[in-house]
């Protein structure tokens, strides 16, 4: 068990832990937020400033 | 040779009877359908309805539906105008309505558990059916026929209870009783028959059990228990299409006269929410009676080994149980929006009037019933070597849950006297009137159902090491979903705050979404990762607390407690009605108890319906006391070791 545990760079872990935040942090705003907002005919983005807005599809 | 044709007439015999129970069911069906369909007067069931339409002769009044808005011939009488009288109320030196209050529920319950019971029959056996393990596999089937084996007592009693329900119905409401059998005339027929298949087709399964063990005939007893789920399913269907009458009528004008289509008087709008709600209530409500039996006798074990049986029994009853819990407060939430767009006024009485603090009480259950199933999985992982690595992490889950806990019981308004009232100079007192709403519960809420799957997850790997080459990336990513999760749920709580209501409303969809998310990206990448997964060593079952068995004793009186409430509830929110806007209540009781009396009320029932389910327990015991019990397959049991 240890010896696969040190097989792992520090780097790496926490390369893919950035990493898994990242392409949850997408899932969770793009695929839940936004998208089931707007499937609902709602904005999410209702008290955003614009800059944000133009990130919202 | 004989043997060939012995086994040949068996598979014989079980066609016929797999064919037989399938006929009875579908019975029904061919029978409407040279009736037609639409809106011309065909009973869905049984040609037993005799009421015969007017002659051709004369001319069809016509009405219009009250909520389909379907125009329809007039087949029934209007709703009786009742009065309060020994006519149209009889009764006892006692309030009728508490009479009626404690069969139902006690019926209810019953019902419940001999609906569950079956449903999980059917996942335990296939699971021995489908595992490779033989030993594992017999002892899967073992335990489904001990399922069955403890309900079988539960569903004579659940029949006795419904003949009181009918005759407390005949001789203290007669006249409400009269106009709904009216138009359930066929309902009711096609369920007293469904009955009968579903009695006959229990009694094959259960007496044929050991007959039906092996090979093909082993798949056909599979069948069976599908089959036996799905009469029992379509029971609780029929049943449940007379209460969403009573609270959502239709298929009536509106003056409550019948207006011939059958489909429409059963498919209400509350019909499916309530079915779907009921049968995810049932099986986390037969889960938790049978995770509370299997407590009982790991509480009153004499060895090691019946020990270990029961806490695995516990923990798969348990395991089931919660399964279901997990969706539904999904199903209410279902339940609670279609009441809305029935009838705005129904939903703010119920969780915005007279009924919201029911609704507090209701959040408490849910809190502790939360608590307690995290308490037991974290119990659970004592039993497992090498879970002490998630030990250092259970103190921030609780940190979590009970913060969670107290924002998600905060009520909206406190309970004041009109002087207080008056001084306040409103509902909403200055400070606390900013606390208990929606946007904090739902975040709360979602962030507790979470926090159980993380706790599932960390029970899931309790033991074992992840081989898998991309594990790193996997355990990576789990921490991603959960950590955005977590994240995206308080943010979106948070957010709520400072947007309109009806945008507000849409946050609960992603909300339930970055759960739900959790639960099946989570629960199936974590068991993926686990595929070849090195054990640290085996689960000593036996080899848990005491203090679990009361958690799982708690979460079924939990259940059965929320269930008496709930139905309270919907019960109450029809107010003066006997059927909601058509049929008016005239009866003394025609008023909304006190919280105090209702929760007595439900005590009564949940203590009066443990006393004679443990009275059931000890029927069913009496057969088993002489059968070894072995512990669960591939397990050693260890030595016992004190409780702490």
């Amino acid at each position: 068990m240890i010896e696969e545990r040190d097989q792992i760079s520090t780097g790496k872990k926490i390369a893919f832990t950035i990493g898994g935040l990242v392409i949850a942090g997408v899932y969770f705003l793009y695929f839940l937020d936004i998208a089931l907002m707007k499937m609902q005919g709602l904005d999410y983005c209702y008290n955003f400033p614009d800059w944000f807005r133009k990130l919202c599809f | 040779m004989a043997t060939i044709t012995k086994q040949a007439r068996k598979k014989v015999w079980a066609f016929l009877a797999l064919g037989t129970f399938v006929g009875l069911l579908l019975l029904p069906l061919f029978l409407s359908l040279p009736a037609g369909a639409g809106d011309t007067p065909a009973p869905a069931a049984s040609t037993a309805s005799a009421s015969a339409a007017p002659a051709d002769a004369k001319p069809v009044e016509k009405s219009r539906d009250v909520w389909f808005k379907t125009e329809g011939p007039v087949i029934g009488a209007p709703a009786p105008k009742t009065t309060d009288s020994p006519k149209d109320y009889p009764r006892y030196n006692f309030e009728s309505r508490v009479i009626l209050w404690v069969a139902l529920q006690q019926h209810l319950y019953y019902g419940s558990f001999v609906l569950a019971v079956p449903i999980f029959c059917m996942i335990v056996e296939y699971l021995g059916v489908i595992t490779k393990d033989k030993a594992l596999s017999r002892k899967y089937d073992q335990l489904a026929y001990d399922f069955v084996k403890i309900s079988l007592t539960a569903y004579s009693l659940t029949a006795l209870l419904g003949g009181i329900v009918i005759f407390t119905f005949l001789t203290l409401y007669p006249t409400f009783f009269g106009y709904l059998s009216s138009i359930f005339r066929p309902v009711m027929a096609t369920y007293a028959l469904l009955f009968i298949a579903e009695s006959g087709t229990l009694y094959i399964y259960y007496y044929a059990w050991d007959m039906m063990r092996e090979g093909f005939l082993k798949w056909i007893h599979v069948s069976m228990s599908v089959i036996l789920n799905v009469i029992g399913t379509v029971l609780m269907m029929l049943a449940n299409s007379w209460i969403a009458f009573m609270q959502s009528p239709a298929g009536v004008d509106a003056d409550g006269r019948y207006l011939g289509n059958v489909w429409h008087v059963i498919h209400t709008t509350l019909w499916n929410p309530i079915n779907v709600h009921r049968l995810l209530g049932n099986m986390a409500f037969g889960g938790g009676v049978v995770a509370a039996y299997a407590a009982y006798r790991f509480l009153t074990a004499k060895t090691d080994e019946e020990r270990a049986h029961y806490d695995w029994m516990g923990y798969v009853a348990m395991f089931i149980g919660v399964c279901f819990l997990i969706p539904l407060p999904f199903a209410g939430y279902w339940l609670m929006r279609e009441v809305y767009a029935y009838r705005q006024q129904m939903g703010i009485t119920l969780m915005g009037g007279l009924l919201a603090w029911l609704f507090i009480i209701q959040a408490v259950m849910i809190g502790a019933l939360f608590l307690t199933a995290n308490y037991y999985l974290w119990q659970g992982m004592e039993r497992m070597r090498g879970a002490e690595r998630y030990q250092k992490y259970i103190k921030y889950m609780v940190f979590v849950l009970i913060t969670c806990f107290i924002v998600w019981l905060t009520p909206h308004t406190i309970v004041m006297t009109p002087a207080e009232l008056k001084a306040m100079g409103g509902q909403q007192h200055p400070v606390l009137g900013n606390y208990g709403v929606m946007s904090a519960k739902n975040g709360a809420i979602n962030t507790i159902i979470t926090t159980t799957v993380l706790s599932f997850i960390m029970y899931q790997r309790g033991n074992k090491i992840p081989v898998v080459k991309w594990a790193p990336l996997g355990n990576a990513f789990l921490f991603g979903l959960f950590t955005m999760a977590y994240i995206n749920i308080i943010w979106l709580a948070i957010y709520g705050y400072y947007i309109p209501a009806n945008v507000r409303v849409g946050l609960s969809v992603p909300q339930v979404a970055s759960t739900l998310s959790c639960l099946f990206i989570g629960v199936i990448l974590n068991s993926i990762m686990l595929k070849g997964a090195k054990d640290t060593g085996p689960i000593a079952w036996g080899q848990i607390s005491v203090r679990s068995q009361y958690a799982l004793i708690m979460l079924a009186t939990s259940f059965t407690w929320m269930m008496g409430l709930m139905g309270y509830i919907r019960s109450s929110v029809r107010l003066f009605w006997h059927v909601n806007e058509i049929m008016r209540d005239n009866s003394p009781w025609a008023f909304t108890h006190t919280i105090g009396f209702g929760a007595n009320m439900i005590s009564f029932n949940v203590l009066f319906f443990w006393l004679t389910i443990l009275f059931v327990f000890w029927l069913g015991s009496l057969g088993v006391k002489k059968a070894p019990v072995t512990a669960p397959a591939g397990q050693k049991v260890p030595a016992p070791v004190g409780s702490h």
